[in-house]
């Protein structure tokens, strides 16, 4: 936790009317809280400023990143494809009325029934990375075409994605050639150097091997490789600290540039899209005060909505909003930050959000705002101890949202 | 304007253009809709595959069924397993020497749909009163009746669905033994060109079941790709090499208006491409 940061944006809180105009504070006394609140046009924004970043590539959201249906039908109204990797997010998009032919399978490890269903629902393309995996596709060999993982190791991602998936470069050979044997259509190369990746450089790599690798094929062999998915990775801006999106894809447009023309090619942001465009806000239900700090107890915590604290090792800035702040004009400028813990309703010590940073007194009833909780949070959250998912609030939905299946 | 694209295969697709969507829904068993094209008319699609057009269902309906019945000649009981939409219904009930009809379909809101807006399908055969109409598991169904039939219709959707089990040997051998002496089974195996492990699999598990067995073919246009395979098993050997003057005898007593049925298609859809019959292990002939 970085202590400096926190009291700059903690200095912020003390506005009522922030963060693109939304009240959360009359949201949390509408809804309830915990509460979070999904603003589609952040998402809408930020598919903009991707497809900007990165034109002519086609852009699969990673439904994983936020599995909500009102965020995937705002996604696909922008003309966003979709990578899903079970069951349970196929029907997710047929609950948000995507059609399948947006649609690509990435999980490389799957049982034949998750292949039968993600058929069943259109998918036709699906992620390998070893030879079994090839040999359980045989099996639908009429039906389908692979896209081939390849990793390339990213020491500065914050989530390493090519530890436990992808092949070793120097085996694409050998596997395109078992595929060719087996009557798989292998159609290209896919990676995911990792998540929220510091600088470029791993992308821009691995571009370049995967160009070389399609090349070579593409010379020699009579199946073609024509795909190319660079995968996720694109960073947002959680400390103040991370370099804009048109400044992290520069150089890998410039790598892209190098691929042969007849090769397309995908993308697969979950973060970028989905991180900024969701706001939790949790109340203060328990105050203590422990050897010199005070213990503010919250309703929402790591087993919840922060479970991105430990799953995604992100720490997500926060903002107060007092009750005695509103209105602004009335607000307590005066009162000195104190040392205090944020911790979680679960009975488990692990359930921490914050501890010792420095925070104007709180009362029972106060707000804790945190922005930027749009990607593997409300994902990753469990029902732990009983207390239920926090309720997401979708502002500036879709109309078109709907539960039954749409095509075209 | 809507569009439906066909997902059946990864690389090569049909699609097209829908100037109505009439009814979309999830039923219990698979995804369904019904729209209107320019060309084709109604289309019904089940999980993102075409099944049937009211424009060309007659090829697919007349073959599936005319085939089996006039090369056995004397055909009395019928089961047919699938066929929700009531094609392969319609024309077995033109036949009048059929005594009964027994159709096994396992999702009955697909009979409801069809019914309502593919009427010329079934052209009112589920009032027929030969008819009994089961909503069940085929292959269930077949593993448990008392009943034996000298015709049994499979018209299922591929094997990437709920019409799985209706490509299984085990189903194969429970219909061969409800099949009374020279009975037919026949079954629809996908386009040859686009699904040749269909025919390798079924060639397989009919070599294990039946006397004799073979594959006949017809081209559906939207079963896209080239003819489709429909497999033919009896234990009668002598049922698929009968001369077209046999089979026009029959045709000519059942009275029957097909549309692309003749006898010299019957006879000679039986020859199939090279490829297809090394597929299938008989590369020397039949």
């Amino acid at each position: 936790m970085n202590n400096e940061q926190l009291d700059v944006i903690a200095a912020r809180g003390d506005v009522r009317l922030f963060d693109r105009g939304v009240d959360y504070a009359a949201l949390a006394a509408q809804h309830g809280s915990p509460l979070l609140v999904l603003d589609c046009n952040v998402l809408r924004q930020q598919f903009r400023a991707l497809s900007a970043a990165l034109p002519n590539v086609t852009l699969h959201y990673a439904i994983k990143a936020l599995p909500e249906v009102t965020a995937i039908a705002t996604l696909a109204e922008e003309g966003a494809h979709f990578d899903i990797a079970s069951q349970g997010e196929i029907e997710l998009l047929r609950a948000a009325g995507v059609g399948p032919r947006q649609t690509i399978h990435t999980h490389p490890i799957k049982r034949p029934r998750d292949i039968v269903a993600a058929l069943r629902a259109g998918v036709t393309t699906f992620v390998a990375d070893n030879a079994n995996e090839l040999e359980k596709l045989a099996r639908f060999r009429d039906r389908v075409a692979v896209l081939l993982r390849v990793s390339f190791r990213s020491p500065d991602a914050r989530c390493d994605l090519s530890k436990k998936f992808g092949c070793m470069p120097e085996d694409v050979h050998a596997l395109l050639a078992h595929a060719e044997t087996l009557g798989v259509q292998v159609k290209g190369l896919c990676f995911h150097v990792g998540s929220q990746s510091a600088s470029p450089d791993a992308h821009v790599q691995a571009i370049a091997a995967c160009t070389a690798l399609i090349r070579g094929n593409n010379a020699t062999r009579d199946n073609k490789l024509y795909v190319l998915d660079i995968g996720g990775g694109f960073p947002v801006d959680y400390d103040g600290t991370t370099q804009g999106i048109e400044a992290f894809c520069t150089p890998i447009r410039e790598a892209l540039a190098q691929m042969p023309d007849s090769v397309t090619v995908f993308a697969e942001p979950g973060r970028f899209l989905a991180a900024p465009a969701m706001t939790c806000i949790t109340s203060v239900i328990g105050k203590a005060d422990r050897g010199g700090k005070i213990w503010y107890f919250l309703d929402d915590g790591v087993y919840n909505s922060f479970s991105g604290q430990i799953f995604d090792h992100t720490v997500y800035p926060l903002t107060t909003l007092r009750q005695s702040d509103v209105p602004p004009t009335a607000r307590h400028g005066g009162d000195k930050p104190r040392l205090s813990v944020l911790a979680g309703p679960t009975c488990d010590s692990i359930d921490i959000i914050a501890e010792d940073i420095m925070l104007p007194e709180l009362a029972i009833g106060d707000l804790i705002v945190a922005p930027m909780m749009g990607a593997y949070t409300s994902a990753s959250a469990t029902e732990f101890n009983g207390f239920a998912k926090t309720t997401i609030l979708a502002l500036h939905a879709p109309l078109r949202a709907s539960n039954v299946l749409r095509f075209g | 304007m809507k569009e439906f694209p066909e997902t059946l295969y990864d690389a090569y697709r049909q699609s097209f253009d829908c100037d109505e969507v009439y009814f979309e829904y999830k039923t219990d068993h698979q995804h369904l809709v019904v729209f209107h094209n320019p060309k084709f008319g109604r289309v019904m699609a089940l999980d993102g595959v075409i099944q049937t057009t009211e424009k060309d269902e007659f090829v697919y309906h007349e073959m599936l069924t005319h085939v089996p019945i006039l090369a056995h000649g004397r055909v009395k009981r019928v089961l047919i397993i699938g066929g929700g939409d009531g094609g392969i219904l319609r024309e077995v009930a033109r036949h009048k020497a059929v005594e009964r009809i027994v159709m096994v379909e396992i999702d009955a809101a697909v009979v409801e749909t069809c019914k309502k807006v593919l009427p010329g399908h079934s052209a009112g055969a589920f009032d027929d009163p030969r008819l009994d109409l089961v909503i069940d598991d085929g292959a269930a169904f077949i593993a448990n009746t008392k009943e034996q039939f000298d015709v049994i219709i499979v018209d299922s959707t591929d094997p990437i669905g709920p019409g799985e089990v209706l490509f299984e040997q085990d189903f194969y051998r429970h219909c061969q033994a409800h099949l009374t002496a020279g009975g037919v089974l026949v079954t629809q195996n996908g386009v040859a060109f686009m699904q040749l492990d269909e025919a390798r699999n079924t060639a397989t598990r009919f070599g294990w079941v039946f006397k004799d067995w073979h594959f006949y073919a017809s081209a559906v246009p939207t079963y896209i790709g080239g003819a489709m395979l429909m497999s033919f098993g009896t234990d009668d050997a002598t049922l698929r090499r009968q001369s077209v003057d046999v089979i026009s005898a029959r045709f000519k007593a059942a009275n029957l208006d097909t549309r692309y049925y003749t006898p010299e298609i019957h006879v000679g859809a039986f020859a199939l491409p090279r490829y297809v019959l090394q597929a299938i292990g008989k590369e020397i002939g039949a």
